[in-house]
């Protein structure tokens, strides 16, 4: 019975992260219908920011408020004089941000020399209720998740923006003869997904080792969740990764850890078999 | 007008492409043909003693390979201040095999092929050892000296260690960690070559020595979710996780166990393989009381490991620093070891520097001397079992001249 209580936290916490990480890669897919490769680098610099004010002295909270404003700013730019030009391609999109996330990544490495680095968290050790220990980061990850998934839920059911990127994402033909600025939709988009991104790995790197590599492990999860959810809709990509990110938490509980990697990705395939346009299909149509 | 609007768009097109085309350019001259030449300065220059080094400068890997290549060119350029060898300057030919195994192929190849080496040193990863070893000495008949601490049961001839042993990191920190720890061991391991062939070594002295092995997991080696195995280990009353989960996974174990109060409530953490730039990396307090077994420490205070530690300082900085966990220990040793046996032999060819390798001794190294097993391309050197303290390592026993115990 003890063990089942920690056991559901960290399920719980490493869920919190992920589906940060999907809903920014999700929202890109579903908008624009390209899958942005150069994702899992979007948490690398959001790490790399954090881990780079905190060696300057500044307070990790102030870095984590300055990580997602960040790395939203490089989506952005990149958005801008790169991105946008694979609309209509998606496997030039495929390899073009592939590409893109290549220059990040070996960029950082040799910033960091190649090393591994740990940044202590705002909020460090555990709270003791009992003989149960709750990692206190690991709360603050689940509180920020849920904040976040509260406010675009309201962003984008609720205000002015929302409704517009809601109309470019259902027909971008019709949202652009309606007079809504498409483009300038889809800039924004990408800047959004990029610092969700950005905020994914600031709160993940007092929890896992800062280096170059940190997105790539992330990413074809986050695919298969973005994949499992289906493409198309906020809700889908945010029941994807509920998905995957606890099963592939659970798995190492019950089974080896090296064959509950490949066991997650079985049970993707089983669920796609049933539901190919993703788990929420019934639900959209 | 609609031909200057044409002409504009050309000159602009073209303009563009002069700018891509420059910028190509300097990413290429920047990058170069990946290889790296030290070349030797002097009138003996046109006939240099050619030592090939081939490391991870790149990729996963490069946290290691970046000192490793340091300390090669440390060591050449001073044996070339002393003259070189046999009155022939060293020089060292560097190629980056990028934690890629395929492309390390291709690049010891042209090392042995084309630049006709006369010495091969390098491979941190047991997997890049077993890539290149035969390109280097079987098809290339040349010389090869592995660096890295490793596994064990490496027995190819013309190919020597100088790197630890799991006789000499197990055998005298398994009963230290019974003594000072407990009897009920918990092994997380990364899923590759050394830790499973570790595990196996380790297990047998655990049992040999009355303790007793509660469970042994292993994980993908980029894994950060350890919930399951750390509530494993806290609720099966386990004294001693020795640990061979690798960066970057192993932040996250150390993390984890941290958080759940492992060694507040009187467990010891033990990593064989986690040097002072492992602990400058992680947070002091995860892995206070954390205990490892190497062949140097900058704690040991030895003159000669002092010297080397600070000529490497003053050359390279402080972001990588000479530690024995990375294969720098094991390249300083390899490269002094083989300029020793080439003064010896009067020669290069390899089977003269291979037959003085066999008994080749150093009086004095990082962490003291050492000297090989003939017969058995392996070295005896000492071993010092440390416990890190507020972010420092404290030295608690030191072993003199540890047999490495393999290819007997």
């Amino acid at each position: 019975m003890s063990s089942i209580l920690p056991f559901l936290f960290d399920i719980l916490a490493f869920t919190s992260v992920f589906v940060i990480i999907v809903l920014g890669l999700g929202v890109i897919a579903s908008m624009m219908g390209i899958f942005n490769f150069a994702h899992g680098e979007f948490i690398l610099l959001g790490a790399y920011s954090v881990f780079f004010l905190d060696r300057a002295g500044v307070p990790p909270w102030l870095g984590m408020i300055y990580a997602p404003i960040f790395v939203g700013i490089v989506g952005l730019v990149l958005e801008r004089f790169a991105v946008r030009r694979f609309y209509t391609t998606p496997v030039a999109a495929m390899l073009g941000t592939y590409a893109i996330g290549l220059v990040i990544r070996e960029a950082v490495r040799t910033a960091l020399g190649g090393q591994f680095y740990n940044v202590v968290a705002p909020l460090d050790g555990p709270i003791m209720l009992g003989d149960l220990s709750i990692s206190k980061w690991r709360t603050v990850v689940i509180v920020i998740t849920l904040l976040m998934l509260l406010s675009c839920w309201l962003l984008f059911k609720k205000t002015d923006f929302g409704l517009r990127v809601r109309a470019a994402l259902e027909n971008p033909m019709l949202a652009r003869a309606s007079g809504i600025a498409v483009s300038r939709v889809y800039s924004a988009t990408f800047a959004f997904g990029a610092a969700m991104a950005g905020l994914a790995g600031a709160l993940m790197v007092p929890l896992y080792p800062l280096n170059a590599d940190m997105g790539v492990t992330f990413l074809i999860k986050a695919f298969l969740a973005v994949m499992l959810g289906g493409v198309g809709g906020l809700q889908g990509s945010v029941a994807g990764s509920a998905l995957v990110g606890s099963t592939s938490a659970a798995f190492p509980w019950i089974i080896k850890p090296v064959v509950a990697d490949v066991m997650v990705f079985v049970l993707a395939i089983v669920v796609v078999k049933f539901r190919p346009d993703g788990l929420l299909s019934k639900l959209r149509s | 007008m609609s031909d200057k609007i044409q002409n504009d768009h050309l000159e602009s097109i073209s303009r563009r492409l002069f700018a891509q085309r420059a910028s190509l350019m300097t990413g290429l001259v920047a990058l170069g043909g990946g290889s790296y030449l030290l070349q030797p300065q002097g009138a003996s220059a046109a006939n240099p003693i050619k030592v090939g080094v081939a490391t991870d400068l790149t990729g996963p890997i490069s946290w290691g390979g970046i000192p490793n290549a340091n300390v090669a060119k440390m060591v050449i350029e001073e044996i070339n201040k002393s003259g070189g060898l046999l009155g022939r300057p060293l020089q060292m030919i560097l190629e980056d095999t990028a934690t890629n195994e395929q492309l390390a192929v291709t690049k010891v190849r042209k090392l042995v092929t084309q630049d006709k080496v006369d010495v091969v040193l390098g491979g941190i990863t047991s997997s890049m050892r077993n890539a290149i070893k035969d390109t280097i000495v079987n098809r290339g008949k040349t010389l090869y000296i592995y660096p890295q601490l490793y596994e064990g049961k490496e027995c190819t001839s013309n190919l020597f260690c100088t790197g630890p042993t799991p006789a000499q990191q197990c055998d005298t920190f398994i009963p230290w960690l019974i003594k000072n720890g407990g009897k009920k061991f918990y092994l997380p391991s990364a899923d590759y070559v050394w830790p499973h062939t570790l595990n196996e070594y380790a297990k047998k002295v655990i049992k040999a020595n009355g303790g007793e092995v509660i469970g042994e997991e292993y994980f993908p080696v980029d894994h950060t979710e350890y919930s399951a195995s750390v509530n494993k280990i806290m609720t099966s009353g386990v004294n001693v996780v020795f640990n061979t989960t690798i960066p970057p996974g192993v932040g996250a174990l150390f993390k984890q166990l941290h958080e759940a109060g492992f060694s507040k409530k009187g467990g010891r953490l033990a990593c064989v393989y986690y040097d002072e730039n492992a602990l400058g990396i992680t947070p002091a307090n995860e892995i206070e009381g954390l205990a490892t077994c190497l062949d140097y420490f900058a704690a040991i205070g030895d003159p000669m490991g002092t010297k080397i530690f600070n000529n490497y300082k003053a050359q390279f900085g402080d972001k990588s620093r000479f530690c024995a966990g990375g294969a720098a220990t094991g390249m300083w040793r390899g490269l002094t070891l083989w300029a020793e046996a080439v003064k010896e032999a009067k020669s290069v060819k390899r089977d003269a520097v291979a037959a003085a390798l066999d008994h080749a001794k150093l009086k004095d190294g990082p962490g003291g001397g050492c000297e090989m097993v003939p017969g058995t391309r392996h070295l005896k050197m000492n071993m010092y079992i440390a416990v890190s303290k507020a972010g420092q390592y404290k030295v608690v026993e030191t072993s003199k001249m540890v047999a490495p115990g393999e290819c007997a």
